[in-house]
């Protein structure tokens, strides 16, 4: 089955308050992203948390490597793994443009509906 | 094998290499080339867990993906340096994943093909002095640590 060009849709619902829920769904991204699909991560509710700037460095889910939430969110952008966040959810954490990590885009609430829509598979966390 | 040593990292003298994609290719006397990952991309990468090349008679334009690489920190394509067709891949890395680490240029060979156009697909790889010099350019600008090897490694010697 050639996978190319098949659109993913991962929605992540979950922060840096549950940070064991962090990491997979950026890394099953990566890897729907070395298939050569076009992956796009949808960041809702808690998830949005997690793209404040200074955030991700702090969440290590293993303290003796070297890897943390913020390599997993700039190797997934280094990737092509599109990172999308909702701007009411932004709203809602209080958050600006100006507080997201490099790389994010901002969409309206209802653009998950057309993501969704167009994706081939949406998966969500 | 001649080698170079830039940073730790193994960089083979008698191999072509795509620096760009970490990346080497061993042209075959029967006319099909052996692909495989470097050394650096080993290192980047870290133990790794699982491979999974694409199956013999897919053909693959270069640069798109020949197998997907999996470490605890991170996964991706290994991009085929030349086109052509798979003809055989290596059944040991589906038991033995980490040979990857420890053998990048000898047993952890990933897939072998037979080239649509190998003299046009080298030219754009380098080998010998310049693959050492371009490594040593892309370690530097790209602030690449030096290789680690934390799965052991063959002797080179």
């Amino acid at each position: 089955m050639d996978l190319e060009g098949k659109k993913i849709l991962v929605i992540q619902t979950h922060g840096v308050d549950t940070p064991t829920r962090t990491y997979s769904p950026i890394y099953y991204a990566m890897a729907a992203a070395a298939m050569e699909m076009e992956v796009v991560v949808w960041f809702t509710m808690n998830g949005t948390n997690q793209l404040r700037k200074g955030v991700a460095e702090m969440i290590k889910l293993d303290p003796s490597s070297n890897v943390s939430l913020k390599t997993m969110l700039q190797q997934a952008l280094d990737s092509d793994v599109k990172l999308g966040v909702c701007q009411q959810s932004l709203n809602l954490w209080n958050m600006t443009p100006d507080d997201l990590i490099e790389g994010v885009e901002i969409m309206g609430a209802t653009s998950i509906i057309d993501l969704a829509l167009g994706a081939d598979h949406v998966m969500y966390f | 094998m001649g080698y170079a040593k830039v940073n730790e990292c193994i960089i083979p003298t008698d191999l072509h290499i795509a620096v760009k994609d970490n990346t080497w290719v061993r042209v075959n006397e029967d006319g099909t080339v052996t692909v495989g990952m470097t050394d650096v991309a080993q290192s980047l990468a870290g133990p790794i867990l699982h491979a999974k090349s694409k199956s013999p008679g897919t053909a693959r334009k270069k640069g798109r993906p020949i197998a997907t690489v999996e470490s605890g920190k991170w996964v991706g394509p290994i991009k085929s340096p030349v086109s052509g067709e798979i003809v055989e891949v290596n059944e040991e890395l589906a038991a033995n994943p980490r040979l990857l680490n420890t053998s990048p240029y000898r047993k952890g060979w990933v897939v072998k093909m037979k080239p649509d156009n190998l003299d046009a697909d080298l030219a754009d790889l380098q080998i010998g002095d310049e693959a050492v010099e371009a490594y040593r350019k892309k370690i530097e600008e790209e602030n690449i640590p030096a290789c680690s090897h934390i799965e052991g490694t063959e002797d080179y010697e």
